[in-house]
């Protein structure tokens, strides 16, 4: 008995790998719900449109559109379905089949330059939005031109010039739209679904941990299992340090298999493996600190399980395991990281987006240690009155 | 009588117990705000600007952006800091106006925005389209601008604000939008969405949860005792799963009027909400009691629950609407009653439906209910007798 600690890990580990439902909070869980998850959104996780024309003008201006929108520039958003006539293009998207349609009426080409433009139709779905927001704004910008040249006379004519001289010297000038962007290339990687839930799910079902080793230290108080080992020479802290140590082994475990099996089957991008590493062990020392906090704090085994409880739901709804904590508003985004999983998830997501290495995790992985840090100086001073009790 | 006794005992041991009011009541209040504030702008763009040092053309430009219908603008105080926030997708574009844009716009070179989006990513290309489009609208009025006072003379900052105020007048070629599809499919977003598929999710889970109690009850040999007394097997049985219908019933209406008062969310018409309110609690209770013999330890119950609760809310579209999904994934979601149920909300909040609307997701709801429950009497009764 050199390491009581180590014993009591190794029997705590033992009862819990016995016990089914660990195993599957451990591991079946959090795998089941990561391949629902990539299932679901394989395939959606970009959006692609697909577009139905109906050109019943035939003109140049239509011919220029119908170009633009074959153009290698809108090559992976649109694809280009030609429709017969208004009335098809409506039924084919009002049953889903393209997301969103445009039509070009008959003379076109030869309004757009007279006093009374036609306009250009969009066909749009109540539930495609983003299909109909995109033709539109493909459509907004293949009118701007036009509309710039037509306003340019129209302000110049204000301004007192004559309409005909005017649009003579629009069109000797042919100005084209002053302002342009540049694409600035900054080399991120996507963020695929798989790659945010899976660690998401991972670190949820991890907090787990905390709910199973603080009841077990309870229920070994409650039977006098505690007295009975505190018989033999061995010191009480040893026996708060066998329990969190089998939740530390647990919770590494749990994690391993679970980046080993996301990678390999669903093709979730941990990052770089060293980065990622560190940052899982970061994240599992912090719920083996909050395992030990709670079993301090608690005094009876139903406070453990309803103080775990709170831990855990609120540690995931705060810190992003339930929602994309991208897409929530930026007080949301600002309270994950008061959460040590926030920050965990933060690093996952950084680490999988710039494909960089240990030091795109180091603010992270040092939040954590600092919560950890925290929690463990307040087990330290609380430790020896509890386990004097 | 006896079965009205057993039934007063089951709820008030929830009643009594913190940590069952806390998955009751506190849990699902906080996830329906959390996903109702995240659940939406699916149908708008969320676009990032750069905009310090741009001066007034800056500000026009964003002005412009801001009043786009479907985009969404976040100011960013650096190139970088926007770069991030595209990367980690808290914005799906953005755009860095130059400094000294005021200067550029009215000289006579092509003015460079800087656009923050990955060429490879069709989510970004598509936000970027968006934003090019306003761009166009922008850089037509900076043409004009220009054209006129060189044309016609004049002070460049004025001609520039007439260029904003004819836009409005001079007669353009126009991008006119009309819907072909009407019929929403999918339910509203906001809370809209988070409050029925959260009451859909947490009845079922808290019941097969709770299955946690009739466990402990076997194993304290409660049932044998109740026996010894003059009460059946069926009235243990019908009490127990009154119990489950009665939380489940006082769960679903919590969760509907905190969604009305709190949360403005307008449930449909009032009958057949209540049918499907019903129903969906006999799923429930059925689900619980089912799971109250299958499970042998409430470790399990509070292990598997949970687990098994999420994984049925994300196949039936509690978490995401399965219109999204592909028609595999919908058919093999609609092997859990909770795609009935979201389906049956769905028409009364999305299409205005009535009961007779949603009769055929209450008949599979039922069968669901009638199965969950026979086969858990059977079980129940079968170690009873």
């Amino acid at each position: 008995m050199a390491f009581p600690a180590l014993v009591i890990a190794e029997k705590d580990l033992r009862q819990r790998i016995r016990d089914r439902s660990a195993i599957i909070l451990g591991v079946v869980a959090p795998l089941v719900i990561a391949a629902l998850m990539s299932l679901a959104f394989s395939g959606t996780e970009t959006i692609h449109l697909t577009l139905g024309v109906v050109n019943s003008d035939h003109g140049a201006a239509a011919a220029g559109l119908v170009d633009a929108l074959r153009s290698p520039a809108l090559e992976d958003l649109v694809t280009v379905v030609p429709e017969t006539s208004e009335a098809a293009a409506s039924a084919a998207v009002r049953a889903g089949h393209t997301g969103a349609a445009m039509v070009i009426p008959p003379g076109f080409t030869a309004s757009i330059s007279g006093a009374r433009p036609l306009p250009l139709t969009t066909l749009t779905n109540v539930n495609n939005a983003p299909a109909a927001q995109i033709t539109s704004s493909i459509a907004q910008s293949f009118v701007a031109q036009v509309n710039a040249d037509r306003l340019s006379v129209a302000l110049a004519v204000a301004g007192g010039r004559s309409p005909a001289a005017a649009s003579a010297a629009l069109a000797a000038t042919r100005p084209t739209l002053p302002v342009q962007t540049v694409e600035r290339a900054f080399g991120a990687k996507e963020l695929k679904t798989a790659s945010y839930y899976a660690p998401a799910m991972a670190i949820f079902f991890l907090l787990f941990t905390v709910s199973f080793t603080s009841r077990s230290f309870f229920v070994d108080r409650d039977q006098g299992m505690l007295e009975r080992i505190l018989a033999a020479p061995v010191r009480p802290i040893s026996v708060l340090l066998g329990k969190v140590l089998s939740a530390f082994v647990f919770g590494v475990a749990s994690l391993g298999i679970i980046i080993a099996v996301t990678t390999l089957a669903f093709g979730a991008d941990w990052g770089d493996p060293l980065a990622a590493a560190s940052l899982s062990l970061a994240m599992v020392l912090a719920v083996t600190v909050t395992t030990a906090l709670v079993i301090v704090v608690a005094r009876t085994q139903r406070q453990a399980e309803g103080i775990s409880s709170f831990v855990i739901f609120g540690l995931a709804l705060l810190g992003g395991n339930f929602v994309f904590v991208s897409v929530t508003p930026s007080i949301m985004q600002r309270l994950a990281l008061l959460t040590p999983n926030g920050w965990a998830l933060r690093g996952y997501t950084d680490l999988a987006t710039t494909g960089g290495g240990l030091a795109v995790a180091v603010v992270p992985i040092a939040a954590i240690l600092a919560y950890t840090v925290a929690a463990a100086a307040v087990v330290a001073v609380l430790a020896p009155r509890v386990l004097e009790r | 009588m006896s079965v009205l006794t057993i039934l007063a005992v089951s709820v008030r041991r929830v009643l009594r117990d913190r940590l069952s009011l806390f998955f009751i009541v506190v849990m699902p209040i906080m996830v329906i705000l959390i996903i109702g504030a995240s659940v939406r702008g699916f149908s708008t763009f969320r676009v990032g600007v750069v905009e310090s040092g741009s001066g007034t053309a800056g500000r026009q430009l964003t002005e412009m952006l801001s009043s786009t219908p479907g985009i969404d603008v976040r100011r960013f105080p650096t190139a970088g800091a926007l770069e991030t926030a595209v990367r980690r997708s808290t914005v799906q574009a953005g755009l860095v106006l130059p400094a000294g844009m005021d200067q550029a716009i009215e000289g006579h070179g092509e003015v460079k925005v800087g656009l923050v989006a990955e060429p490879a990513n069709p989510t970004q290309q598509a936000a970027a389209t968006a934003m090019q489009s306003v761009l166009a609208r922008y850089a037509g009025q900076v043409q004009a601008a220009r054209f006129a006072t060189e044309q016609a003379g004049g002070e460049f900052g004025s001609t520039m604000v007439r260029a904003g105020q004819l836009a409005t007048t001079v007669p353009a070629v126009a991008v006119v939008s009309r819907q072909a599809g009407t019929r929403l499919t999918t339910l509203p977003e906001g809370f809209s969405y988070s409050a029925p598929t959260m009451l859909v999710l947490f009845v079922f889970l808290n019941a097969v949860i709770g299955s946690a109690l009739i466990i402990t009850n076997r194993r304290l040999g409660l049932y044998e005792r109740m026996l010894a007394g003059p009460v059946t097997s069926g009235a243990v049985v019908a009490g127990e799963a009154l119990g489950f219908v009665a939380i489940a019933l006082a769960q679903a209406m919590l969760i509907i009027a905190i969604g009305a008062l709190a949360f403005g969310v307008s449930w449909g018409d009032p009958l057949a909400a209540a049918a499907l309110v019903g129903v969906w609690a006999l799923v429930g209770a059925g689900a619980g009691m089912l799971a109250g013999t299958l499970f042998s330890t409430p470790e399990q119950a509070t292990a598997i629950g949970p687990a098994l609760g999420i994984a049925f809310a994300m196949l039936g579209g509690c978490m995401w609407p399965l219109s999204i999904v592909g028609p595999t994934m919908r058919l093999v979601g609609h092997f859990t009653p909770h795609a009935w149920a979201v389906d049956a909300w769905t028409r009364l909040l999305a299409q205005h439906g009535t009961i007779a609307s949603i009769t055929p997701q209450l008949l599979v709801l039922a069968a669901f209910a009638t199965g969950f429950l026979s086969l858990a009497t059977w079980r129940l009764r079968r170690r009873l007798v």
